[in-house]
């Protein structure tokens, strides 16, 4: 199925897409290092960071990311052992939207990173130099997925973040106005309304990628 | 050609006692938790042989009246938990020690963050007794006594004490098994035992009262094979969809999988076990936990925060844990005129139950009534509350027990109304310590010694206790902690994370009322993770003889 081009989408009105490439790792040994291309890869993944602050925060609509190495198949008996004839780097993305536009918002926003990640893979440093053959590249890698990370709905991120963070605002509202009169609760309310901005969804917001709640407000 | 008889259910004299019966509801209020060191393999072997003999098994006892053979009731039952740094010393064959699942053989102390034991609750505080030197854990066997008087425990733990200096002259050691000091009492921080005892009404009767007020351990879950009455199942099995919740039709009994090794559980298969199935089969964890009780920061806070919401304390107090303090559920009784006359009842009919003037017709006629008053503290579920209305969505008992409410009214969600919660079923053990008769500080010696049992640690108390006591997600919570058992790393906590909603009808007018700043209220004082042993298992490693081979 590799470059079926078939992304995980159910059902099929939803705009929550799930993305999974296999891309392959050059084989031997890395110039100028005692160690081979997959190595350097892994030592690469191993220094991003994460949460909020992994390059993958900055990429527009991103719900869930995961880059890995997958080094082999798993022998299960019996039959002929099989290997893979390549290590692959594996991005799978589940994200909102459609597939195009998010890579390019990935190359927009983070093009080094995604040069330093992708730079031992085969035919990537001959054939992306831009949005629209990054695009085509992950599209060659791509294989089809039937499986969703389940924990969001398929609302842009920015609208969800904002919800999370009106949810907790309004939240720390309410329990702090327990009990005041009419008019002190219309004028508080406007100052709250003010303060968030209901509408506007780039801020006062929730920090993409954050884990905790310390880190989510840093951006609001 | 030889025919074999198969039989079903469990072999409740080989289930140790302390698994299936409450003792407390038998008539033993006081309890004595004594705990032991092993530093030789043949004393320790040797003091297990000794205690077999005088260990209390599941057997029903005859009053009881449930099957037609039965052992009388004694007048102390002891019961013996060992663990995994016990079980080492004990000789037990490093392939059955590797079988062991992870959280038991890393111990409580090492499963801190998960249990949110932080803060004051941190290890660094508990008792001078669960301390470690060398980072192993300190205690290795656990010996529990019930009673039904003190004079009964004192000769019990008497005898305990024979069995351990019988064991250490046969191993020519005096320190092959040891007993630890260490626990805080009222009087120093260095008790050679831990007490419990049931909290004493205004006339001298122990009660089911806990430190805060409560009535505790209504509703324990009920499992098949279990010996129990079989109307229990009734709140403490599995709810099924189309019954209502008040008869027997509501519940089925949870499979004996969920409570014992070796017994097929809720998922048609049996938990997962150490080898050999000898070691394992009938036997269970316990969790054994010291919860230090501030009253003096609870009663300051059920004042301040009722008047601060308006709210009749005693209402305010039912809100947190969804039951009134006479024991009523919220969801039932959401009036406390509703609540105090069913408490009338359900008081009147226990006096007349074991009213020795009354003919035997009359206490029969009045044990039916009783059952079936208390079958209503049990029989129900939030079908009717969903919103949370009368019981709050995150009281404590419906946080610990959601009795199929996490389909959340959707018809069907699932299977059964029960399945995100049939396999995170405790039941609970243990008694109150201390005395909180002087309520104006925190510091006294009163909490309640709380003890868990099930066949997964961590997939039973752990998950309770990590994600629907810490956390609040799966009642749509958010982050919010259960009111009584939330723990904080440190003091300065923004007052708006530490709050509980009382939700109301959402088609109403009323508004809904948020307490904040909940204090701490509960420190974690100490504890362990624990192996209950079947009698064929504590004989084979008291022999040397369990074999994974």
């Amino acid at each position: 199925m590799v470059g079926a081009g078939g992304g995980g989408r159910l059902p099929k009105s939803s705009k929550h897409y799930g993305l999974t490439a296999l891309c392959p790792i050059k084989l031997g040994t890395a110039p100028g290092r005692n160690s081979s291309y997959e190595a350097v890869v892994r030592e690469t993944l191993a220094g991003l960071d994460s949460h909020e602050r992994s390059p993958m925060a900055r990429v527009p609509n991103t719900y869930l990311a995961r880059l890995y190495i997958l080094k082999d198949v798993f022998y299960e008996g019996r039959s002929q052992q099989e290997h893979l004839k390549s290590q692959y780097l594996f991005f799978g993305s589940d994200f909102h939207g459609e597939l195009e536009p998010y890579l390019r918002g990935m190359w927009e926003n983070i093009e080094p990173e995604v040069r330093l990640i992708w730079q031992h893979c085969v035919a990537f440093g001959s054939s992306v130099n831009s949005a629209e053959s990054f695009v085509d590249y992950i599209k060659k890698c791509q294989v089809s997925n039937t499986f969703l990370f389940n924990g969001s709905n398929d609302r842009p991120l920015a609208e969800q973040l904002k919800g999370l963070y009106l949810k907790q605002e309004f939240g720390d509202f309410v329990a702090s106005h327990q009990g005041a009169s009419d008019d002190e609760l219309r004028s508080a309310f406007l100052s709250f309304a003010e303060r968030v901005q209901v509408t506007k969804l780039d801020g006062p917001t929730w920090r993409p990628g954050a884990q905790t709640l310390e880190s989510a407000r840093t951006h609001s | 050609m030889t025919t074999f008889e198969i039989r079903s259910g469990v072999d409740l004299h080989d289930v140790q006692g302390n698994i299936i019966k409450g003792y407390g509801r038998y008539g033993f209020p006081v309890a004595r938790y004594v705990t032991y060191r092993i530093n030789a393999a043949v004393a320790g072997r040797t003091f297990i042989k000794l205690l077999v003999p005088m260990l209390t098994t599941s057997v029903p006892w005859s009053e009881s009246g449930v099957v037609e053979e039965g052992t009388k009731q004694p007048p102390s039952t002891t019961n013996v938990a060992l663990t995994y740094e016990g079980l080492r010393r004990l000789g037990v064959p490093e392939r059955s020690l590797l079988s062991f699942p992870d959280e038991f053989v890393m111990g409580m102390r090492a499963r801190a963050s998960i249990l949110g034991d932080v803060g004051a609750s941190a290890p660094k505080n508990w008792d001078p007794v669960w301390q470690t030197e060398d980072g192993q854990q300190p205690v290795h066997l656990l010996v529990t006594i019930n009673a039904e008087s003190s004079d009964a425990l004192a000769q019990r733990y008497e005898e305990v004490g024979l069995a351990a200096r019988a064991a250490n002259d046969v191993a020519g050691d005096s320190a092959g098994v040891q007993q630890l000091a260490g626990h805080r009492s009222a009087g120093g921080a260095d008790a050679a035992f831990q007490d419990g005892a049931a909290l004493r009404d205004e006339h001298g009767t122990p009660g089911p009262k806990e430190h805060f007020g409560y009535t505790d351990g209504i509703s324990d879950p009920y499992y098949k094979d279990s010996g129990s009455r079989s109307s229990n199942v009734i709140g403490g099995g599995k709810r099924l969809r189309d019954s209502s919740p008040a008869t027997d039709a509501g519940w089925a009994p949870l499979a004996t999988g969920e409570l014992l090794l070796g017994h097929t559980d809720e998922a048609l298969e049996y938990p997962a076990a150490p080898v050999p199935s000898t070691l394992s089969k009938n036997g269970t964890y316990l969790v054994y936990r010291k919860l230090h009780q501030n009253v003096a920061t609870f009663d300051r806070y059920a004042a301040s925060e009722a008047a601060k919401l308006s709210m009749e304390e005693n209402l305010f107090r039912a809100k947190l844990v969804g039951r009134w303090p006479n024991g009523a559920p919220l969801a039932s009784f959401p009036t406390e005129a509703e609540a105090n006359a069913f408490n009338a009842k359900l008081e009147q009919a226990k006096a007349d139950r074991f009213d020795e003037t009354a003919t035997p017709t009359q206490r029969a006629a009045a044990t039916e009534r009783h059952l079936e008053l208390k079958e209503q503290q049990s029989g129900f579920d939030y079908r009717e509350d969903i919103a949370g209305e009368s019981c709050p969505v995150g009281a404590h008992s419906r946080r610990a027990n959601p009795r199929g409410s996490l389909e959340f009214g959707q018809d069907h969600a699932f299977s059964t109304p029960g399945a995100l919660v049939n396999r995170r079923r405790i039941a609970r053990r243990g008694l109150p310590y201390g005395d909180s008769s002087d309520r104006s500080v925190d510091n006294g010696d009163h909490g309640i010694i709380f003890m868990a049992i099930g066949a997964s640690i961590n997939r039973q108390f752990e998950f309770v206790q990590q994600q629907w006591m810490n956390f609040g997600n799966d009642f749509r919570l958010g982050n919010d902690q259960d009111a009584l058992l939330a723990s904080w790393p440190d003091e300065d906590i923004d007052p708006l994370r530490a709050r509980m909603t009382f939700e109301v009808d959402p088609d109403g007018m009323e508004v809904p009322k948020i307490c904040t700043g909940i204090p701490q209220f509960v420190e974690t004082r100490g504890g362990d993770y624990f192996f209950v042993p079947s009698l064929t298992a504590l004989s084979a490693i008291a022999r040397g003889a369990v074999d994974p081979t």
